[in-house]
């Protein structure tokens, strides 16, 4: 991992066309401003893990559960 | 028709059926085409299959089903992304986990949006809603207290 040091109002560029930029360190966190294409996706990690993992979970099911679950839900659907 | 084999066996298909997800999903980017199974019983539940990596398929579900108020639309890039104009209509779905104690719940944070016309989806992420990666269906009284308040 590339590590560099930067001071608030300084900051990095990332290939052509994304730019890092430290606004304020204040109370332990660090605020940052990022300009990035708009089709570029940009999430916090935790929430981006979070997501992955669950996405992971998702792929553990069986067929069994499947008709278990459907005949449960059966009656579980709105009349739109 | 074309052939793969999956956990749950040889599934055939019809490449004109496949849903092409160009971004794949969250944390699995290279799961780009599925198709979809009916659910061979009633009910709201079915199943998306991986036709590139067959050993991954999700059990889907029209969120709006259980969560009346639950609405999101695509913005201009997603429509860009699923080629898509702005009349064009889209479906709304979530992944559903089945954890072991098989209390399901539903990503509502990470939805997928589908759209028909191009036969095009992305699993797109709600970062600053209250929503949950999983949130369990709600107990049918509090559906139908709801319901009945609107």
């Amino acid at each position: 991992m590339l590590v560099l040091t930067r001071r608030p109002g300084e900051g990095i560029v990332i290939g052509d066309n994304i730019t890092v930029k430290i606004i304020e360190v204040k109370g332990g966190g660090i605020r940052i401003g990022i300009d990035a294409p708009r089709e570029t996706k940009i999430y916090r990690q935790e929430v981006y893990d979070r997501i992955r993992q669950e996405n992971i979970e998702a792929t553990r099911w069986d067929m069994a559960d499947l008709d278990i679950l459907s005949d449960d839900l059966a009656g579980r659907t709105v009349k739109k | 028709m074309k052939k793969i084999t999956t956990r749950f066996g040889e599934i055939e298909y019809d490449p004109a059926n496949i849903i092409h997800f160009p971004e794949g999903l969250v944390g699995l980017e290279d799961l780009h085409d599925f198709i979809v199974m009916p659910n061979k019983k009633k009910g709201p539940l079915f199943w998306i299959q991986c036709v590139d990596h067959p050993e991954y398929a999700f059990v889907v579900t029209d969120p709006t089903n259980f969560f009346l108020d639950y609405a999101l639309a695509p913005d201009e890039e997603e429509r860009k992304k699923l080629g898509i104009g702005d009349e064009d209509e889209f479906y709304i779905l979530s992944i559903v986990t089945v954890p072991p104690s098989k209390e399901i719940t539903l990503n509502l944070a990470a939805p997928i949006l589908f759209a028909p016309k191009s036969n095009r989806a992305l699993q797109v992420i709600l970062e600053n809603s209250p929503y949950d990666v999983r949130t369990p269906l709600p107990r049918l009284e509090d559906n139908e207290e709801a319901a009945g308040s609107r």
